[in-house]
């Protein structure tokens, strides 16, 4: 890129501000970032498959719920188990959970998948409802104690105070993020779009299809048991309507969609203006939902491409050179 | 022994009336995923809409037989508009937005729900000749259930005569198979889907107020019954009526058999036999294989 300097100081910019976010905005607006960026890096995780893989997920919450559980239940069974351990337990749950279902969900694609993992969704919503005496039932898991991230001789933050668990969850969400960002600049994500825009021809050129999309599955299920993770130790509770609820699949899809599909910071942007849109509407309604609903058809009907979609198209209005290439803006 | 028989019998009648509601859903939702190849995550919301707006009609004019033919007009009309002035636009663009469409649909239609209504549990009572138990050779059965079953065979009588008599079903049937060659054959296949989509929302609505004085009139509603006949549609095949009946009356035995035999279990069992029809077939029981 020609402006490098430029992005490097615009990204160095967005570092100090994350840093200094705490001190300058206070404890209530570190909460609601806190639950912003847990839904970025979870609608990330639904985007690395509809936007990079064009798969459909109507049950991404199965991920994010179980990667909760996972952690919420290690951390209340085994005394003194690390904190690092019970994220990668959740994690693991939900990579588990990815590996139990990919046979079944790999070999069908569009609207078929999409109705599948919204039936797997419901019936892990339903199992954690009924599987009393491991998950708690309507009340969940909840006051389960919450170690300190201890790694011995380097650091040691007690991260039951809010703008320490900040930090922490900053780290792990933005490290989370980077690491599918990088997947999809390697050959594998190469593999992934081309299975989006034409399967038939990637099956063609050599590559299983199949066990493609499984790892895609396995990756995103997996970052997004992370996200659940965080958020079980973010509100040191996790419960079935909560984690497992429809209203949770639905979450991702409407952040991505209104971010933005085609772009890797789309489901940034979306969670970003939900949070916003959250955080407004709720001081005057209780009914969010009908504010959300609008604006998803809204944007479906009138920008398909989402806000990325028109900072790209401000951004070829105004700051490129006259004869710039469109097609070729489009695709870096 | 007695007493046991005369269990199972009102046990399998439960199934069977809730069997028949899931049907009306199901069969709506499949229709339309069969003719339009999109899944209306909003048929669920039609469906408590409909039992919504016979609460509603009840409540205005103290009458359950014109609350049953009007409040799924009504919502039939709500589908026709939604087809006609948001999907259609969209058709063109692929099913992924469609889909997404729908989801935003829903959650209106939720939220809507709870401004004009609230969020506490409405009754709905029926008429007096629907109320209580008929003696038929020497069992006593609950009328209204009844009532549903036959409710529900009427419908699925008329639906198949339409399908399979008239020329209407006939555009209906080949447009299920391949829709553009029956646009290409100067039949207005627009037009069509709009029809078939008002229809499906209708039948929805016709569960809506067959089951309103069974479960009451909540928000929740759309979440329990809707995601019931998902998993029918799924598990029966996409867009074959055929056996979205049959998993139905499955579905609904299980369900109730299910509560009283194992009633910890009885919401993961339709799950569970989901789940093993899709591990064998995963186009479903009577879906064709792509």
């Amino acid at each position: 890129m020609k402006n490098r300097p430029v992005k490097v100081i615009l990204w160095a910019l967005f570092l100090g501000v994350l840093v200094f976010y705490p001190s300058l905005f206070g404890l209530y607006f570190t909460n609601i970032f806190v639950i912003f960026s847990i839904y970025a890096l979870y609608a990330t995780t639904f985007n690395y498959l509809l936007g990079y893989t064009g798969l459909l997920s109507f049950g991404h919450a199965m991920f994010f719920g179980i990667g909760g559980y996972g952690t919420a239940i290690a951390l209340e069974r085994i005394q003194g188990l690390p904190l690092l351990p019970a994220i990668i337990i959740g994690a693991l749950a939900a990579v588990m959970l990815a590996l139990i279902l990919c046979p079944l969900l790999v070999r069908v694609s569009g609207t078929a998948f999409a109705m599948l993992t919204l039936a797997f969704g419901q019936l892990m919503h339903v199992l954690a409802l009924k599987l009393r005496w491991l998950t708690g039932g309507e009340d969940g898991v909840g006051g389960f104690p919450i170690p300190p991230f201890h790694i011995p001789g380097v650091i040691s933050l007690d991260i039951t105070d809010p703008k320490k668990f900040y930090y922490f969850a900053m780290v792990v969400l933005a490290l989370s993020m980077w690491v599918i960002w990088f997947f999809t600049k390697t050959p594998f994500g190469s593999i992934q779009t081309g299975i989006r825009d034409n399967p038939r021809r990637v099956e063609y050129l050599g590559f299983k299809l199949p066990h493609t999309k499984a790892v895609v599955f396995i990756i995103s299920g997996g970052f997004a048991g992370v996200a659940g993770s965080i958020y079980a130790l973010f509100q040191n509770l996790i419960s079935a309507d909560d984690a497992f609820g429809i209203g949770n699949s639905f979450a991702p899809i409407i952040m991505t969609v209104v971010g933005g599909i085609e772009s890797f910071f789309g489901p940034i942007f979306g969670s970003a203006i939900l949070s916003f849109i959250d955080e407004l509407t709720s001081r005057y309604t209780e009914r969010v939902e009908i504010v959300t609903g609008l604006i998803l058809i809204l944007v479906i009907m009138f920008a398909p491409k989402g806000f990325s979609g028109f900072l790209r198209f401000m951004r070829g209005k105004w700051l490129s050179p006259p004869n710039a290439n469109p097609a070729l803006e489009e695709t870096k | 022994m007695e007493s046991d028989t005369v269990l199972y019998i009102s046990q399998a009648m439960h199934g069977l009336a809730y069997g028949m509601v899931l049907f009306l859903v199901s069969a709506g939702l499949t229709l339309i995923f069969g003719m339009m190849g999109i899944l209306n995550i909003a048929h669920a919301s039609f469906f408590m809409l409909g039992a919504y707006f016979c609460y509603q009609v009840l409540s205005m004019t103290g009458n359950f037989w014109v609350s049953l033919i009007v409040a799924p007009v009504i919502v039939g009309l709500l589908g026709v508009l939604c087809e006609r002035y948001l999907l259609r636009k969209l058709h063109a663009y692929g099913h992924v937005g469609e889909l997404l469409l729908t989801v935003g649909i829903g959650m209106v239609i939720l939220g809507s729900v709870k401004i004009f209504w609230g969020t506490e549990s409405l009754p709905v009572t029926v008429p007096q000749i629907l109320k209580g138990l008929v003696k038929l050779g020497g069992l006593e059965y609950p009328i209204y259930r009844l009532f549903i079953i036959a409710l529900a065979l009427v419908i699925l009588a008329i639906m198949g005569l339409i399908l399979y008599k008239t020329r209407l079903g006939m555009i209906v049937r080949g447009a299920v198979s391949d829709a553009e060659m029956v646009n290409a054959l100067g039949i207005n296949v627009p037009a069509v889907f709009m029809f078939v989509f008002g229809f499906g929302t209708w039948l929805a609505g016709v569960g809506g107020v067959a089951v309103a004085p069974i479960l009451t009139v909540y928000p929740g509603l759309s979440d329990q019954v809707g995601m019931d006949a998902f998993v029918v549609v799924v598990t029966a095949g996409f867009g074959s009526l055929k056996g979205a009946f049959i998993v139905s009356i499955i579905f609904g035995l299980l369900s109730s058999f299910g509560v009283q035999f194992v009633p910890k279990l009885a919401p993961v069992l339709m799950f569970g036999f989901m789940a093993i029809v899709l591990a064998l077939k995963p186009a479903g029981i009577f879906g064709e294989t792509e």
